[in-house]
């Protein structure tokens, strides 16, 4: 192999040359854009419909209607058998597949044009108003399922504790208590917050659990030689050991929390970005519905995305460490921080002018 | 086949049974007293991995252990630093029994256990900050030291992946040197080491050993390597594993690689050779092969 030539193709865990990793990364999405494009703007490819430009003399049929060919052209014999004159039209595809240019138009007016009712809350707000309630469950869940997840993977005496209870609770499907979370929490957020937290909970207990158990025990017996009490042990070999991995397994379950708020906004709570698809799928107005899912995907990919570019730096000890906006964003505010302050008249518009 | 007449491996000069002469007076740190560990096979079989295993060592002796694999080497270096418990017999450290890991019996491990997520400074404070207590100042101060000590000041903010597996080992060396423990437990801690750095690592523990007060159980494999570190070799048979003997090592110190070539190293070696490879062994290892080449391409 020559120097310059990149790994094989399809040999396991060749290493990629970032060059193509970007064209890989790039091409990921352009391939199913243009098999969308394809069906979408080839003609003869799907087109099932047809979009009536004149109705002849069939008289189910009114121009700028959608029909079905099939079904029109068989009237358009019955029709041309009498001497009438045929319907004609331009092949379509169903108002369920909207064509990319379309879903873009409506990415872009969905945020410019107001809902169809006055009282009906617009994309932007819908969105805003999902990614609150995912934050909240998210933060909820985390907060007692990252502690116990760790110390259950480190003590095995709390693993016997919850674990058999977890295991079977997990198994009960999270919508299964929108109706008791209705009931006890009332039609507001909180039962939206509580499914995604029963949704979340169980399974981020359980990975983060078996994480921590696949810290290298040579590790522990080393700091046990260097006089660690157990305490010590939890507290500065196993948290720090496993919290790289136990990032990555948050960013997974992030993914997980926004199935679970699809399936929470779906239950009678009319909010969130689940009800503008309902509703503009109510209207008919499926290029809105596809904008909607596709702003989804992207908030949750530049979510990922931004985790993923923080995680590199949070955790400079990995082999995928690398400095970036975040270190040097600390590093900035570390400055500020330490620089020296006037101890009178600070905050007043004279002493940030002395400052500076 | 032409062998060197050598002389017997306990022929001693006047210096150097005079050092053991010295070394028998220091004060005994460790002593081992019948120490038995067996374990109980799925199967419902015991196997007996240590059978009464019984020595001492000295305030600054360096100690080798050696032996044929599945003699117990490394289960004798955990059950001295306490990381499993014994099934019979005691280990005595300064006449204290000895039961659970303690910041005094430091451990040198084959892989590498540095903490992946500090710095290499940090490493070396880590047991000065969790068993001595000292300050997150006192203990940089201290570290500092012991880094400097193991030539690898320069690398202190470096993290252990950024690391030679030679330098991983010195950092080891240094995090486990740095709690002032009373004996330090090395299990075959350059097994994984190229033969030069091995090499380079031998002559940087016989330096550290010099200026530090600290007393070695270096457990190895690799007898050049016993010859050329210990004071005494605890030599140990395998199924199960007992100590065959203990040899007092004749090459005169300070050691150094040239007196690899000399007859005494040599009648050394010849000894722990014969003892951990036996002629009747050799003989049995004759793999059941037949020729798989044309006749008369033979390469003896």
């Amino acid at each position: 192999m020559s120097p310059s030539s990149s790994p094989p193709w399809f040999r396991p865990l060749a290493g990629l040359a970032p060059r193509r990793s970007r064209q890989l990364w790039a091409l990921s999405f352009v391939l199913p854009l243009a098999l969308w494009s394809v069906v979408s703007y080839v003609p003869f490819i799907w087109h099932p419909m047809l979009r009536v430009t004149d109705a002849g003399d069939v008289s189910w049929l009114t121009p700028g209607e959608l029909a079905p060919r099939a079904d029109v052209e068989r009237e358009n014999q019955a029709v041309r058998a009498r001497g009438g004159h045929p319907a004609s039209g331009k092949p379509a595809n169903p108002v369920f597949l909207p064509a990319p240019h379309e879903v873009a138009r409506a990415l872009v007016t969905g945020f410019t044009t107001p809902p169809f009712r006055q009282d009906e809350p617009w994309l932007h707000q819908s969105l805003w108003h999902s990614i609150q309630v995912i934050f909240w469950g998210f933060l909820i869940s985390s907060s007692v399922g990252v502690p116990l997840g760790i110390l259950c993977g480190a003590l095995p005496a709390m693993a016997r504790l919850t674990e058999p209870f977890i295991e079977f609770f997990r198994y009960l499907p999270a919508p299964a208590f929108g109706a008791l979370g209705v009931a006890v929490l009332g039609i507001e957020d909180a039962p939206k917050i509580a499914i995604i937290v029963i949704g979340t909970f169980f399974q981020q207990v359980l990975i983060i659990a078996n994480t921590t158990r696949r810290i290298d025990p040579a590790l522990l017996e080393t700091a046990q030689t260097l006089g660690a009490s157990p305490r010590h042990l939890l507290l500065r070999v196993v948290v720090p050991g496993v919290v790289a991995d136990v990032y990555t397994d948050m960013r997974v379950l992030l993914g997980w929390a926004w199935t679970y708020l699809i399936v929470a906004e779906l239950i009678g709570v009319s909010s969130g970005i689940t009800f503008f698809i309902n509703q503009q799928a109510k209207y008919r107005a499926y290029d809105r519905v596809f904008a909607a899912i596709v702003v989804i995907g992207l908030v949750g990919l530049g979510t990922d995305l931004v985790l993923a570019s923080l995680g590199h730096q949070l955790f400079p000890w990995l082999k995928t460490a690398r400095r970036g906006w975040f270190s040097h964003a600390v590093a900035f505010a570390r400055r500020d921080r330490t620089s020296p302050r006037p101890s009178e008249g600070a905050g007043s518009p004279a002493a940030e002018e002395a400052r500076v | 086949m032409e062998t060197l007449a050598l002389p017997s491996y306990r022929a001693q000069d006047a210096a150097v049974s005079a050092r053991f002469a010295r070394l028998r007076q220091r004060p005994v740190i460790l002593d081992v007293q019948n120490l038995e560990k067996a374990f109980v096979t799925a199967d419902g079989e015991r196997i007996v991995a240590l059978d009464r295993v019984s020595f001492q060592a000295h305030r600054r002796e360096l100690l080798c252990v050696i032996g044929p694999s599945g003699c117990g080497k490394s289960t004798l270096a955990r059950l001295i630093a306490g990381l499993e418990p014994c099934s019979g017999g005691r280990v005595l450290l300064d006449g204290k029994p000895v039961d659970s890991p303690g910041p005094d019996r430091g451990m040198v491990f084959q892989g590498y256990t540095l903490f992946p997520w500090l710095t290499v400074l940090k490493n070396v404070m880590f047991g000065l900050e969790v068993s001595q207590g000292l300050s997150s100042n006192g203990a940089e101060l201290e570290a500092r030291q012991w880094l400097e000590l193991v030539g690898l000041a320069k690398f202190s903010a470096s993290y252990p992946h950024e690391l030679s597996g030679g330098m991983k080992q010195r950092v080891a060396i240094a995090r486990a040197l740095a709690n002032r423990p009373r004996i330090l437990l090395m299990d075959e801690p350059f097994g994984a080491l190229d033969a030069q750095t091995r090499a380079q690592m031998q002559s940087y523990l016989l330096q550290i050993w010099r200026e530090v007060d600290i007393t070695i159980v270096f457990i190895t494999h690799d007898l050049d390597e016993a010859v050329y570190l210990a004071d005494r070799i605890l030599i140990l048979d395998a199924h199960p594993g007992r100590v065959r003997e203990l040899m007092e090592v004749a090459v005169p110190r300070p050691r150094q690689p040239a007196q690899f070539r000399s007859p005494t190293f040599a009648a050394a070696r010849r000894h722990l050779e014969e003892l951990i490879h036996p002629p009747i062994e050799v003989a049995a290892e004759r793999l059941p092969l037949r020729r798989m080449t044309v006749v008369g391409d033979d390469v003896e």
